[in-house]
């Protein structure tokens, strides 16, 4: 499985600012690898995409496409806000 | 019944009758569950968009500031002294985090938490001492900060109850410890209890730029400058090193703050005739707020004194006045001449001035 996130927005509103990730789950640590496929499961994201997301300023928006095996990437776009925060805690030690 | 619509059956009659941008109004200034269920609703909304292949457009937002109940916030009386609560989010993203510095206590000798507590002070300061108003629901609500947000974290933002600073990355920011950011997101606070502004497009724009006019307002106080002595940077110095670039706005000049090869050129127009039309940053509400927020430069600059004199007042009852959530920048310009008018009187020249403000900026009132 491949995850990509992107980010954009957030107090600057600079994009070049905004973090990039690609990360290559395979490659990581079996505990790793469990923890980011339980919490990139399209599934899961799906789920978040309709949790209440309030109108709150400067935060960032993420896009995270998913790639499993040779099927068809999934793309999902997220408020930071509708991240639970140990997710985000993922997004920064990846 | 609402066949019209097309709505399956079972549904909400809300769903159908309660047009989108009421709903989004609703979403921000409901109490719990009925922002609960407006954001239900737009979510049944955009779902059902999404399986038309004709989709009915909503209405055109109100035209009339009335349609709204207001929020205004009557100076309050008997106010005193703000309630501190500075946090350590310790590099991780639940917050608030530990708490590390109340109201009321001894400096902690750490910059960062020693430097959201003086500066929620000083943003405190402003609006109590000047406006006459109980922290930032108006009703004395704790301060609520939260600093090492995260992990090389490049932000800061207002969660709807509280403030949080990343460090930045060292690279693109080194800091958002700053008196400017704290009091542009401390002014997000206030502008969502004085009513909201929707935060995209316009509305958004008009946001961002009130948010940045109270964070340069608080910072010039602090500073007991005079409007001609300011900068009018939001940010000054909290871009990395190799940056090039003073801060991350400018009021003075928008689209000057930074020329970089890393984050390229400051995209901020300071006329209507380059008002950026992007899908992106919720339709530009960081690029677009720099039209609003040089007519407020240039009426400060016409009227000279303090910033957070005569201008802040006028922003601010404005801000009081305005109760249109989607607010565009020719009615926020209008509410201004309102309350100009109120407070310096019509025809004045502080009225003039301001007028001449937003026209040189393309907007005329």
């Amino acid at each position: 499985m491949i995850i990509d996130i992107t980010a954009q927005g957030g107090f600057g509103g600079i994009t070049a600012a905004a973090m990039k990730k690609t990360i290559d789950v395979d490659q990581q640590p079996r505990q790793m690898q469990q923890e980011l496929c339980d919490a990139f499961e399209p599934r899961e994201l799906q789920r978040l995409t309709r949790t209440p997301c309030p109108d709150c300023a400067d935060r960032l928006t993420y896009r995270i496409t998913v790639t499993e095996g040779q099927e068809n990437p999934q793309v999902f776009t997220l408020r930071e806000d509708q991240l639970p925060p140990e997710m985000l805690d993922l997004i920064d030690q990846m | 019944m609402c066949l019209s619509l097309g709505c399956s059956s079972p549904h909400n009659p809300l769903n159908c009758i309660v047009p989108p941008h009421m709903l989004r109004v609703m979403a921000l200034r409901g109490d719990d569950k009925t922002a609960r269920m407006a954001r239900s609703l737009l979510k049944q909304n955009a779902a059902l968009r999404d399986e038309r292949a004709e989709h009915v457009s909503p209405p055109p937002p109100a035209q009339d500031g009335g349609t709204f109940a207001p929020h205004a916030v009557s100076p309050a009386e008997g106010l005193c002294c703000p309630d501190r609560r500075i946090h350590d989010g310790d590099g991780k993203a639940a917050l608030p985090g530990r708490l590390v510095r109340a109201e009321g206590d001894d400096a902690t000798g750490d910059a960062d938490v020693d430097l959201a507590y003086d500066g929620a002070g000083q943003v405190f300061s402003l609006f109590a001492d000047e406006y006459g108003r109980n922290s930032l629901d108006g009703a004395g609500m704790p301060l609520i900060a939260t600093v090492r947000h995260r992990r090389n974290y490049n932000n800061a933002f207002w969660n709807g109850d509280q403030m949080a600073y990343g460090t930045g990355d060292g690279e693109v920011f080194r800091t958002f410890l700053e008196l400017s950011v704290i009091g542009h997101e401390m002014a997000h606070g206030v502008i969502q209890h004085s009513g909201g502004l929707i935060y995209e497009n316009q509305s958004g724009a008009l946001n961002e730029s009130i948010a940045d006019v109270f964070g340069a307002l608080s910072l010039q106080r602090s500073l007991g400058q005079q409007i001609h002595d300011a900068d009018w940077l939001v940010g000054r110095g909290i871009l990395g090193p190799g940056i090039n670039g003073v801060a991350l706005r400018s009021m003075k000049a928008p689209g000057t703050a930074y020329a970089d090869d890393l984050l390229g050129q400051d995209p901020q127009p300071w006329h209507m005739d380059h008002f950026v039309t992007t899908t992106e940053d919720n339709g530009g509400v960081h690029i677009n707020s720099g039209i609003p927020n040089h007519a407020f430069y240039l009426f400060c600059n016409y009227i000279g004194g303090k910033s957070w004199e005569l201008p802040g007042q006028v922003w601010y009852r404005a801000l009081q006045q305005l109760n249109n959530p989607m607010a565009s920048f020719q009615q926020w310009a209008d509410q201004t001449m309102d309350a100009v008018t109120a407070i310096a009187g019509r025809g004045t020249i502080e009225a003039v001035l301001l007028r001449r403000a937003w026209k040189l900026v393309g907007i005329a009132i």
